[in-house]
């Protein structure tokens, strides 16, 4: 029972982690209908700049510059690539995004080759007791500075212009021009949070008990596509919901693996997809997703 | 040319193509005075929505570009600028069919309105200006847009629009699907913004209600200004009054110029008369009644129809009777047979078709592969004998097509059969609607406002149309619409709602005079 609920709280907080990627993806979606296939290696670029920096200029300075880096990224993307297109076909940006993920996972593997380079934040490889759990700390703060962000992202949505200007070409992109909402500012900002936040969360994903930055950082990130994929595709409370699922049930089924045995090694990995199909056999707009109506 | 001094906005000579090769404005040229309320007028796909969007900067969201020519406004030109910047500089555009933000509140739609305003100051202005004209936002201004009744949608529209405090203001049918009190009301508004000073460009099928509050007019014809002028003396030209305003009733002449294929027999031969009976029926959504106890009878071979307000239940009703939606109670029969359990497809059979008050069309087929859709009930060949194309699967479909042809001659849809229906202008496509819903070889034909945004003449066409379908094919009609002379000149009996209840039903003439019916919806258009 005590290993279960050790497992669920970790997994919560890995969860977490995962809510903050999936939101990013749910972010972008919104604004400029983008499955954005490129949001592991715009990640990885992120943890990578603070992983070369933080040596020489301390974590937190090495973070702050990582996650603009990051921002900045994505936003290139945005502008250069996805503008042109808009209104596009869904199917064709979103392979779009596929060329810019190769494009920039195979530059960060070369430049890593196989170092495994340290994040080097504070928290280090500690572990804290909490109510006679045993935690790593860099799950802890990750689990605080996701619900922080979190929290403060919904405020903006729900109450700020920004919030607004995006619900509202989110809905009718034609009609918010048409209400001077700049589509080309809304979308440009969607690609930098996306950025932004997927490197705040990164830098968690690569902490203890991580072993640090290397090439496959981006495929892990990838575990928030059935986060946000089940929690439905354009919804923020969709994305945080169906990461911390994600983030419970590959915990678990990477505790119990050793009972679960019969079903294969290397379940962890399977899981997260497992659940997101069995969601979307029951709910095919996701948790929280726009279900498609028509008036007739 | 410019009678109350500074020109407000200048369009010179504009030339719009779609898609690199539809040309739908071929050198327009409008002047509009500071403080004036002109009004664009012509038959759908005369390319009035089209000279809005290319003045509002929007076309690109509709695969249109300006060719040639010029918008000017304050000595800006806005041919180039995107919608957001069009805005900035003063000139807003109320699109076509409201668009509201549905998932936000009022009042966030009111804030995404107010987005480009100068300053905090001039955004709190506006909102009060906005909360006088209609206090019902105010009143709602926590509730989802989506919630709004359609006249209450409109007037949110208008209220986003003027959040931005503009001093040219382009509206696009306000008028469109809303019952008379409601636009009397959108006139009122109008006004008021016009009278405080905002200019106002107004595009409208309802001839008489925009030359009633323009002081100029313009009328576009297959995109070219054909008369322009004075709205008072626009209205009394005679082929203004005529065309859009229908003070001589040409009824006659478009009865006459109907094709003689109208008068090929159906298929089906010989049909059993048969009425419509709807008795009590009532429809819950959630905890809210949307319609209670109505009970009425279509009379076989008669023309019937079902007028109210906004939010009255008559889409509703119509979607019961199509099995689209279940009832809560009562019954709806049909030559004997109770359809209130039957599914959709199951009553088309019965010979039951309608058209939708949005269209529902695929959008990038022919108008021909729309109409033999409509055939589809009627067709014998199965999968495996069409896609061998065995002859007498061919022989099939050469039937059908030729009666697919009679009937796209009848609603004057010929030369349009090839082309999809993505191009073609909303009135066009209202008559794909009606062309495919007559393609089932219906006994029972129920119309959701079939002339909903079509001018005068379009609409009397539309009535002729419906009335020779009706008396050759002895088709029962059950048509709900807006336009009142459609419906006194055509229906045998008129049935009114109102929240829900049937508050009259008789002859149209009784009706008509009916002290309940009038204050619940006709208002003083009446009088």
């Amino acid at each position: 029972m005590n290993q279960f609920l050790e497992l669920v709280l970790s997994g919560l907080a890995l969860g977490s982690i995962y809510s903050l990627i999936a939101l990013g993806l749910v972010v972008v979606f919104k604004a400029t209908r983008v499955v954005n296939f490129a949001h592991g290696s715009i990640l990885l670029l992120g943890v990578y700049v603070i992983g070369r920096l933080q040596a020489d200029l301390g974590f937190w300075l090495a973070c702050a510059i990582g996650i603009v880096a990051a921002g900045a990224a994505a936003l290139v993307v945005e502008v250069v690539l996805i503008r042109r297109l808009r209104g596009g076909d869904l199917g064709a940006l979103a392979i779009l995004t596929l060329g810019v993920d190769i494009v920039l996972l195979t530059e960060l593997t070369r430049r890593l080759g196989t170092d495994v380079l340290p994040i080097g934040a504070p928290w280090g490889a500690n572990v804290v007791d909490i109510l006679g759990f045993r935690l790593p700390e860099s799950r802890v703060i990750a689990a605080i500075v996701s619900a922080i962000l979190l929290v403060g992202f919904a405020v903006a949505f729900r109450l700020s212009d920004w919030g607004v200007a995006m619900r509202a070409a989110a809905e009718d992109g034609a009609t918010a021009g048409l209400m001077g909402i700049r589509l080309s500012r809304v979308g440009a900002g969607a690609w930098f949070l996306a950025g932004a936040l997927a490197t705040a969360a990164g830098v968690f994903l690569v902490s203890f008990p991580s072993a640090g930055i290397d090439a496959s950082v981006g495929l892990v990130a990838l575990a928030a596509i059935p986060a946000w994929v089940l929690g439905g595709f354009d919804s923020p409370l969709g994305a945080v919901i169906g990461g911390l699922v994600i983030g419970v049930v590959s915990v678990l089924t990477a505790g119990y693996q050793d009972e679960i045995a019969f079903l294969g090694r290397g379940l962890g990995d399977v899981a997260p997809w497992v659940v997101m199909l069995l969601v979307l056999l029951v709910r095919p707009s996701g948790l929280f997703g726009t279900r498609e109506l028509t008036r007739v | 040319m410019d009678p109350m001094g500074d020109v407000a906005l200048a369009v010179r000579d504009l030339e719009v193509a779609y898609g690199g090769a539809v040309k739908a404005l071929r050198g327009v040229s409008l002047s509009v005075p500071t403080g004036a309320v002109v009004a664009v007028l012509g038959n759908n796909g005369a390319g009035k929505s089209t000279l809005m969007r290319a003045i509002s900067g929007s076309l690109v969201a509709h695969g249109g570009a300006v060719t040639a020519g010029s918008v000017e406004h304050q000595g800006r030109e806005l041919v180039g600028l995107d919608a957001a910047s069009v805005v900035r500089l003063g000139v807003v555009h109320v699109p076509e069919g409201r668009r509201i933000f549905g998932d936000l509140t009022v009042d966030e739609n009111l804030r995404a309105g107010g987005m480009a305003a100068a300053s905090q100051a001039a955004r709190q202005n506006a909102r009060k200006r906005v909360h006088d004209l209609f206090p019902i936002l105010s009143e709602r201004s926590r509730q989802r847009a989506g919630l709004l009744s359609g006249g209450e949608q409109q007037m949110l529209a208008i209220g986003r629009a003027l959040m931005a405090s503009p001093q040219v203001l382009l509206l696009d049918e306000p008028s469109l699907g809303l019952a008379p009190q409601v636009v009397e009301r959108i006139v009122q508004v109008i006004r008021e913004i016009n009278a405080d000073g905002t200019t106002v460009v107004l595009v409208e099928q309802n001839a008489a209600m925009a030359l009633a509050i323009a002081d100029l007019g313009s009328v576009l014809e297959v995109g070219c200004v054909a008369l322009e002028g004075r709205a008072e003396d626009l209205a009394a030209t005679d082929e203004i009054r005529e065309r859009y305003l229908g003070v001589t009733p040409s009824e006659d002449v478009a009865e006459s110029e109907l094709p003689a294929a109208v008068h090929v027999s159906s298929a089906d031969g010989d049909r059993p008369a048969a009425d419509l009976v709807v008795e009590n029926l009532t429809v819950r959504f959630g905890g809210i009644k949307a319609l209670s106890d109505v009970s009425f009878t279509v009379e076989h071979g008669t023309t019937h129809a079902l007028i109210g307000p906004n939010g009255a239940g008559k889409s509703t009703c119509l979607n019961v009777l199509s099995g689209v939606y279940r009832a809560s109670g009562g019954s709806v029969r049909y030559g004997g047979t109770e359809l209130r359990r039957l599914r959709p497809h199951r009553i088309a059979r019965l010979g039951l078709s309608r058209t939708f008050q949005n269209l529902a069309l695929s959008e990038r087929e022919t108008v021909e592969d729309n109409l033999l859709v409509g055939r589809h009930r009627l067709m014998r060949t199965g999968i495996a004998a069409a896609g061998l194309r065995l002859p007498s699967a061919r022989r099939e479909r050469a039937r059908h097509l030729e009666r697919v042809h009679e009937i796209a001659s009848i609603l004057r849809l010929r030369e349009k059969l090839y082309q999809p229906v993505e191009t073609l202008s909303y009135g066009d496509r209202k008559r794909v609607e009606l062309a495919r819903a007559l393609c089932t070889e219906p006994r029972l034909l129920l119309l959701d406002e079939p002339v909903a945004g079509m001018t005068h003449d379009e609409s009397v066409e539309m009535a002729a149309a419906i009335t020779a379908v009706r008396s050759s094919l002895g088709i029962t009609v059950l048509v709900i619409e807006h336009d009142m002379t459609f419906v006194m000149s055509m229906a045998d009996h008129v049935t009114v709602l109102d929240f829900g209840r049937r508050i009259a039903s008789g002859p149209p003439g009784e009706v008509q005079h009916d002290p309940e019916v009038l204050r619940a919806y006709l208002g003083s258009a009446a009088a």
